[in-house]
């Protein structure tokens, strides 16, 4: 199956955010960062889910 | 030092305050004399009245009830810490309320003329020459409150006793302002009004060593950097011909960023993004995300709060 394409929209001040947060290490370009980011906050939120007790 | 050294003491009365001047190093110790006293407190940087204690600063930092271990901010753009609590055996301060005024006491309970802390600061800061359009929200002292269900703020009665304190250590050289809240028709101070006990002390080095250590950052910023310090001398406002607008950072450019995602990505995506804000926009849903992980992920303060611990 073929990639799906987001188009982010982002500002200079949101872009020097993910640039300085690229030059700590955290990923090597914007669009690993996002993708990082996608991973990350989707396995929080599914850790989030599994923790709830059934009411 | 070892020994903390008293240099000066007040007692103010009901329906009074005192400005005093505390200098750098120094501590101001606000003490229940009967107990079940309010009191206001302003604070200015003494060589420059412009910076003042801001209780927004402070309570976005603190929350709303700031005690042992919280500093007093100063207004943007300087943002510096003024004060720290050093002590507070009490732990129930709020900056949520202004002063009380007299249009409280007259719209409310129809007084003419009645005790209110904006009066009684304004008295007070009247010895500095200072003048009642200067009177800043107050740091309310032993004042016991919180917000109710429907969102209002609420004030309840206290439970202090003699001797409780609050001892304040001057990071900077201020002018501190302690009044005697004027609530007696009000639950702040149990409807009674009641002295309090000051004391100014010299800080041991014990005391000095408990300050955390914050951030000094570029962007506290002093008259030095303003493009307008002069501060402004007469009352009407007039347009400046002269001015041209410089923002910081504009004009703000948005650029795209295209980010392919693959099927599992769309998967974990689509499970995920805030349809309920943003509809179809999967480009703002996506931008949410990043910046709510970025939050989650290196924000050391809450969200919209200055974080205040040294790197």
């Amino acid at each position: 199956m073929t990639d799906t394409v987001v188009k982010l929209r982002l500002n200079q001040q949101q872009l020097e955010l993910m640039d300085r947060t690229i030059a700590q290490g955290v990923a090597p370009d914007r669009v690993s960062l996002v993708r990082l980011a996608l991973r990350e906050y989707a396995a929080a939120r599914k850790a989030e889910i599994s923790t709830k007790v059934p009411q | 030092m070892t020994q903390r050294q008293i240099i000066s003491e007040f007692v103010i009365e009901p329906g009074t305050g005192k400005a005093i001047e505390l200098l750098q190093g120094q501590i101001l110790r606000v003490e229940q004399i009967e107990g079940g006293q309010c009191a206001d407190f302003n604070c200015f940087n003494l060589h420059d009245y412009k910076e003042f204690m801001h209780c927004g600063r402070t309570r976005t930092v603190h929350g709303f009830h700031p005690t042992k271990g919280s500093f007093m901010w100063s207004a943007p753009p300087r943002e510096r810490a003024m004060l720290y609590i050093l002590e507070d055996t009490v732990g129930r301060n709020d900056v949520l309320f202004p002063r009380c005024s007299a249009y409280v006491y007259e719209a409310s309970y129809g007084f003419a003329v009645h005790t209110n802390c904006h009066d009684i600061q304004a008295e007070a800061q009247r010895e500095y020459c200072l003048t009642p359009d200067d009177v800043h929200d107050s740091f309310n002292l032993f004042m016991c409150t919180g917000v109710d269900a429907d969102g209002h703020a609420f004030m309840t009665r206290q439970t202090t006793r003699p001797g409780d304190h609050v001892d304040l250590l001057a990071l900077m050289d201020v002018l501190a302002i302690p009044n005697v809240c004027g609530a007696d028709v009000m639950k702040t101070s149990n409807f009674a009004l009641k002295p309090l006990k000051l004391r100014v002390f010299a800080a041991t080095e014990a005391d000095l060593a408990e300050v955390p250590k914050v951030p000094k950052l570029a962007s506290q910023r002093t008259p030095r950097d303003f493009r307008n310090p002069a501060i402004k001398s007469d009352r009407p406002l007039r347009r400046d011909p002269d001015y041209k607008a410089d923002f910081p950072n504009t004009p703000i450019v948005v650029t795209e960023l295209p980010v392919p995602l693959s099927p599992d990505e769309l998967a974990m995506f689509n499970a995920v993004k805030r349809t309920d804000i943003y509809g179809d926009d999967d480009a703002a849903a996506l931008r949410d995300l990043l910046f709510s992980w970025w939050e989650e992920r290196f924000l050391l303060a809450h969200a919209g709060a200055p974080a205040i611990e040294s790197q």
